[in-house]
């Protein structure tokens, strides 16, 4: 009798921190390209929220049409890819020089994107369907499989592009052109095309998280802008110019928003995970990782 | 221009929502103003501005619903204390310390501000939660109540007036030219020995002050002050409004509000592009941002009147044809 209420205690926190590993995982996918465009441009992307909807709409058009959910899954990056790579060749490349311009361009890309998105759903909420449902039981506790497939998705991509990154040519000339722009393209690196690439890239991580997250939001236009301004903060509490500096700041800021609400009320939770990141970006301003590396 | 918006509500007349519509974007304009003070004035990009506008609005329908009380005399300079102190703080805390902010780190403080303070208000039961506050007391003088319709729209055009003076005078006193070197070239004011920071903190406060007076006409106009009147929808509407008109310029923003607001007025009735409007919204600032820093309208506004003048004026001076 004993025992088993004990287990179920153990179970409740074992959930508790499994349901807190999701949430980071969401935030860390979406951080990631987020944090790699800051990075290497220095610019924030308003309109990264609209790309994690894209993502979403592109799972959403492919099932509605009858074809496979995993398709879906695999193509939204492809498309982000894509749309990314042209929105950096005629609007982004622009901004460049100025960061507050860029903040204000991606911000009317996104509202463009959103308000077509919202006109295109009338308005309404789409569910969309989890492509693995049911739980998967572990010494007696259940794990959603979905959100065990995003753990593992996430703990993937961030390998893979770390890996990218540190082992790779094109990782190397990447992390070149962070550290020196001027010096990179004197050693006959295209930082232009890099440039579009990266913002490509970051784009195409936006779209993966779209489709992945979709099954566990509602689709609806403002489904990315509910965790840009978190990710904006992540992005700022890891520090700009790194690789892990983002990871780290949305695991701190993902572990902070799914946890607070167990220990303070759920209404003061959610303002209060902006005012402690901010109190943290203020004190510490570099970030948490300060060595300029990707 | 001040002619065109003594003339309006009796051109309006009959039509009640017009006039409605005008006093709304009177208010709205102040917000603009706000907004022009941090970004065209001082170079800090706001991201937050309607939450000075919102808490203040919040303030005044409690102190309408709690105490009872709404006499213009002491309730609008509530609503500026409010705005300036928040403001103030926010200043405090994002601006001043031992080094200074990136221009980035303070435009995500005030757009994560306005985020929060939305997030709390929609779930705190005490101001109304999600729904907000409704059926405000109504803004008094003495015994005189002001409705919706021409007494209101009066008064919104007083204060919007006094408050482009106001930011006009700022903007041509020695602080303004001190903003206007600073705007140029910050580390070599700061080589001067000015305290940029503490100057960017103060006009920050101070357009943190005309927010919430606007924030108070709002609230008392429409009767309802809700969650999404704080938020960063809000916000990044008055930059929209500023950018359109042309920053810098102070009567570009008024400008830009009134073709913005005025503009979707007349589409909402047009269902075809009702739909796209906002996209349509989107595709214009876009074009603004890229291509013509100076606003949509600042063709029509004179260089002089954006860049500003300093000093004595020549005696002939006139300026710019653009007043009020």
């Amino acid at each position: 009798m004993r025992r088993s209420v004990r287990c179920d205690v153990m179970s409740i926190e074992v959930k508790l921190a499994f349901d807190v590993l999701a949430f980071i995982s969401v935030m860390v996918l979406i951080v990631l390209g987020l944090g790699i465009i800051a990075s290497m441009m220095g610019i924030f992307n308003f309109a990264h929220g609209e790309f994690v909807l894209l993502g979403a709409y592109t799972v959403y058009l492919f099932e509605s049409s009858g074809l496979s959910a995993w398709a879906g899954i695999l193509a939204a990056p492809v498309v982000l890819a894509l749309i990314g790579l042209v929105l950096e060749r005629t609007v982004i490349r622009r901004f460049y020089a100025a960061p507050i311009i860029a903040m204000l361009g991606t911000y009317a890309i996104g509202l463009v994107i959103r308000e077509i998105v919202r006109g295109l759903l009338g308005g309404h909420y789409k569910s969309i369907s989890e492509p693995l449902p049911g739980v998967l039981t572990v010494f007696g506790v259940d794990f959603s499989v979905w959100r065990t497939v995003i753990v593992l998705t996430t703990a993937f991509i961030v390998a893979a592009t770390w890996l990218f990154l540190a082992r790779t040519s094109v990782g190397l000339q990447v992390r070149g052109s962070l550290e020196n722009p001027n010096l990179a393209r004197a050693c006959g690196i295209s930082t232009t095309t890099l440039y579009a690439f990266t913002f490509a890239f970051g784009a195409a991580l936006a779209g993966l998280a779209g489709a992945l997250i979709v099954p566990l939001y509602q689709l609806s236009a403002d489904i990315g802008t509910r965790f840009l301004v978190q990710a904006f903060l992540s992005v700022m509490l890891g520090g700009v110019g790194t690789f892990e500096g983002p990871v780290l700041g949305a695991a701190a800021v993902g572990g902070m928003a799914a946890g607070l609400p167990w220990l303070v009320i759920p209404v003061l939770a959610d303002p209060l995970v902006f005012v402690i990141a901010l109190i943290i970006v203020k004190l510490r301003p570099q970030g948490f990782i300060t060595q300029g590396r990707l | 221009m001040l002619l065109v918006a003594l003339v309006v509500p009796f051109a309006l007349g009959e039509r009640t929502d017009l006039v409605t519509l005008a006093t709304n974007v009177l208010i709205l304009s102040l917000l603009a103003i706000s907004f022009d003070l941090c970004w065209g004035l001082s170079g800090i990009m706001s991201f937050g501005q309607a939450l000075f506008f919102g808490v203040a609005g919040y303030v005044i329908a409690l102190v309408g619903r709690d105490l009872e009380f709404s006499q213009l005399w002491a309730v609008l300079p509530l609503a500026m204390l409010v705005g300036l102190l928040l403001a103030g703080l926010f200043a405090a805390f994002l601006l001043l310390g031992r080094k200074p902010p990136t221009i980035i780190f303070v435009a995500l403080g005030t757009l994560t501000g306005s985020y929060a303070a939305e997030r709390l208000v929609s779930g705190w039961q005490y101001v109304g939660a999600g729904n907000g506050l409704s059926s405000i007391k109504l803004l008094q003088l003495g015994t005189y109540e002001f409705v919706e319709g021409m007494a209101f729209y009066f008064l919104a055009l007083i204060v919007l007036v006094l408050v482009y003076l106001g930011a006009r005078f700022l903007k041509q006193s020695q602080l303004g030219l001190v903003l206007a070197g600073m705007r140029q070239n910050e580390e070599r004011l700061a080589f001067f020995g000015y305290r940029v920071q503490l100057f960017k903190a103060l006009v920050f406060s101070l357009a943190g002050m005309v927010a919430g007076l606007g924030g108070a006409l709002y609230s008392y106009h429409q009767g309802f002050i809700g969650p999404g009147n704080m938020g960063p929808g809000l916000s990044t509407t008055a930059v929209i409004y500023c950018l359109f008109g042309g920053s810098g310029t102070l009567i570009g923003p008024v400008l830009g509000t009134v073709a913005v607001e005025v503009l979707t007025y007349v589409l909402a009735d047009i269902d075809a592009i009702k739909r796209i409007w906002p996209v349509v919204l989107g595709l214009v600032l876009l074009a603004v941002v890229m291509f013509q820093p100076k606003g949509f309208l600042g063709l029509l506004v004179s260089d002089r009147e954006r860049i500003g003048s300093y000093g004595r004026r020549r005696p002939d001076g006139q300026d710019g044809g653009s007043g009020g």
